[in-house]
């Protein structure tokens, strides 16, 4: 270690050499602790500090799934090593001392008891508390070795002379202060996990687990008056990697069989991409997001047949946005702009709040996503065109209504478009077009362009 | 129907009222036939009687599809105006949903809320779905039937719509007794199931007597109707009271007639 490749390809000839990929080994263990969701939602990386060599799983209220920490652990250093990873694993009652253990204790006891911290890290060297080198050089340099004998010193000389993190680390570990965890992703509200005995990998098999997995979580949302308005299905496979379907609901719903229908939905979306290999083993299904939900009126029968309606409207909206994607189901909302091409924004739900300005001037229904450049001869400069030629078609323009000044929201931005003269005009067979004549003539030394921007019925 | 064997009296009209009274329980009975099932009888009607009453449902029917294409391509957003102010007549505040499919309605631009306004259609009530092919808009538009949420179901599907896919679209809407608007975007090839087909027009609009636009004038040309007749009328749309009129110009049925489509010759 530390030598150079010179010399150590002087000492022996057979040396192979490959260039470190730091990039590809954190997105390896990350894909790693992504994995480890399977034991328990709480997973975090080690920071920069730890070495950002490994993960924190959180398995409080997790291991007795297993049978027991001591299951647990052996049970993830099995699956480790059929991976080909070999690893170093600790439980204890704070991140600090498992990290400690498992780089540095020399005792095959891997499961360190609540309140036997002090003991274990005594014997360790300082350098387990995950001090930067020189802090940990410095220590031994004054005779501080091991843990052991910073432990029940007085503070004030340290705090006087090293960085803060040192006091801070011991007390992390020591389980005085608390340590927080950066999770990969926040633990879910609701979640409920379940190993097959046999790896399944066809479309109903998936969807008939899943369909169990939400059938246990709707008593615990029954019981706190919740839906689910958000759902991930994360499906583990053999060979340790994770797939994830989200899932987003317009209304939070505690029905199995509007999840199940979802989720088909989804997994016909991404048939390409769901690579099912050797099978899935491991499925577990969280709500990411819970919603109050408003207990169903069932005695009176006079508004339920409006709000039957309803819902089987908000499952249609869910349906069709699972297999079309989120952003193909849309409705128009207002936007308080008179410039045509703000004027209007999608939303997901139906904009009823903000009334849509009474047009007294003409808009049309089809509006060109950008304005597009047409010759016009207008016999007047500032007068209604007569001709226009755009996409390839000249039209004898008999009719003509306007011009409608709109001018740009100066106040938006530093460059702000010209002002435009809108005309709706009208050709032989009565085909009718949105022109807008850019910039006023006569002002300023650019010639006027025209361009089309909408087309009436 | 036997001819009349007593002369002409005042009982005539008498018995031309029976006569119409027959003709409609036949057109009853035809529709039972045909499958629309009952208690779900209703129509999207134009408020204009000249059509709803050339109409054998005395409108669109629910619960079947109806097809509307272009004369040429260039009509295509006079054919999206026509669907818009008829979707804006469905009866109700039940949403009414969009599916866009067309390339050739997405050459012509997205669209606009205060344009859908100024049809009648309040963009509140409606719901576009926006699909890649035409696979998945008919899957989208079935789905939508299917679920008897939306009051009124329309698609702009353009390409080829064999039998198989128009009936399921067919047996969906007649399930849902949802009425199905099919704009087929300069398709020539019609859709076998649809009830009645519509080829729309544009034509120069009305001018207020200021010489402004008072309103859009589509040619409607009702290709296939059926249990009824085909027919062709020039249609205007007031902008202001969002109702359809006949054109004052050929309100006239004699200068009707003399109209270009070789249908209008065949039903007089």
């Amino acid at each position: 270690m530390g030598e150079r490749l010179a010399d150590a390809r002087a000492r022996i000839g057979a040396l192979q050499v490959r260039i470190s990929d730091c990039a590809a080994d954190a997105d390896a263990l990350a894909r790693l602790a992504r994995w480890a969701t399977r034991y328990t939602p709480s997973v975090a990386l080690f920071g920069e500090a730890s070495g950002a060599d490994g993960f924190f799983l959180d398995v409080t209220g997790a291991a007795h799934l297993l049978g027991g920490e001591r299951e647990l652990l052996s049970d993830l250093a099995q699956r480790l090593r059929s991976f080909g990873l070999p690893s170093c694993l600790a439980i204890a009652e704070t991140p600090g001392t498992a990290w400690a253990v498992s780089h540095f204790a020399r005792t095959p006891e891997r499961i360190i008891e609540r309140g036997a911290e002090r003991e274990t890290l005594s014997p360790l060297p300082v350098a387990a508390l995950r001090l930067s080198p020189e802090t940990a050089l410095t220590l031994r340099r004054l005779g501080f070795k091991r843990i052991g004998d910073l432990i029940g010193k007085a503070r004030a000389p340290f705090a006087a002379r090293f960085e803060k993190e040192l006091l801070i680390r011991l007390d992390r570990a020591l389980g005085l202060a608390a340590e927080p965890l950066r999770l990969l992703a926040p633990p879910p509200a609701y979640i409920c996990t379940r190993s097959l005995l046999e790896p399944i990998s066809t479309e109903d098999a998936i969807l008939t687990a899943a369909g169990r997995l939400m059938e246990n979580l709707v008593p615990k949302l029954e019981a706190d008056d919740t839906g689910a308005r958000a759902l991930r299905l994360d499906l583990y496979r053999v060979d340790g990697a994770v797939q994830r379907l989200g899932v987003r609901l317009t209304l939070p719903t505690q029905s199995p069989e509007h999840v199940t229908r979802l989720l088909r939905l989804k997994l016909e979306r991404l048939a390409r991409e769901l690579e099912a290999g050797f099978g899935f083993e491991t499925l577990s299904l969280a709500v990411t997001v819970a919603e109050r939900i408003q207990p169903r009126q069932r005695t009176l029968a006079t508004a339920s047949e409006d709000a039957e309606r309803e819902r089987r409207f908000t499952n249609l909206l869910d349906a069709l946005r699972q297999r079309l994607g989120a952003e193909s189901v849309r409705h128009l909302a207002p936007v308080a702009s008179h410039w045509p091409e703000r004027s209007q924004a999608s939303s997901l739900a139906p904009e009823k709040a903000m009334p849509w300005p009474d047009a007294e001037s003409p808009r049309p229904p089809l509006l060109l996503p950008r304005p597009e450049p047409a010759d016009v001869v207008a016999p007047i400069p500032n007068g209604p065109p007569m001709r226009l030629r755009w996409r390839g078609k000249v039209h004898t323009i008999m009719h003509a209504e306007g011009p409608e000044r709109i001018a740009a929201e100066w106040w938006r931005s530093e460059t702000c478009p010209p002002t435009r003269d809108y005309y709706l005009v009208e050709n032989g067979t009565g085909h009718r077009f949105w022109l807008f004549r850019e910039g006023i003539p006569g002002r300023g030394r650019v010639t006027p362009r025209w361009f089309v921007h909408g087309l009436f019925a | 129907m036997s001819p009349a064997v007593s002369p002409p009296d005042a009982r005539l009209p008498h018995r031309d009222a029976r006569r119409d009274a027959v003709v409609d329980e036949l057109r009853r009975l035809m529709a039972r036939v045909e499958g629309v099932p009952k208690g779900r009888e209703g129509a999207l009607s134009f408020g204009l009687s000249a059509l709803d009453q050339h109409l054998p449902q005395g409108g669109l029917a629910f619960g079947t599809v109806h097809e509307i294409s272009t004369a040429s391509e260039a009509d295509l957003p006079a054919a999206f105006g026509f669907l818009l102010a008829l979707l804006a007549r469905t009866p109700g505040s039940a949403p009414l949903l969009l599916v866009l499919a067309s390339k050739k309605l997405a050459r012509c631009g997205l669209p606009h809320g205060a344009g859908l306004a100024a049809l009648g259609l309040a963009p509140s009530r409606l719901t576009l779905v926006e699909t890649e092919n035409a696979a998945e808009a008919l899957w989208a538009t079935e789905e939508a039937v299917r679920a008897r949420a939306p009051a009124a179901v329309a698609s702009a599907i353009g390409g080829k719509l064999d039998l198989k896919a128009s009936q399921r679209l067919h047996y969906a809407a007649r399930e849902a007794g949802v009425p199905l608007l099919l704009l087929r975007p300069g398709e020539t090839e019609s859709v076998a199931t649809a009830a009645t087909r519509w080829r729309i027009g544009a034509a120069p609009g009305a001018q207020d007597r200021f010489g402004l636009l008072a309103g859009w004038r589509w040619h409607a040309n009702l290709e296939r109707c059926r249990n009824g007749e085909p027919r062709a009328w020039m249609l205007e749309f007031d902008h202001a009271t969002h109702r359809f009129s006949l054109a004052a110009a050929v309100a006239d049925p004699s200068l009707a007639r003399g109209g270009e489509a070789p249908s209008l010759r065949r039903t007089g």
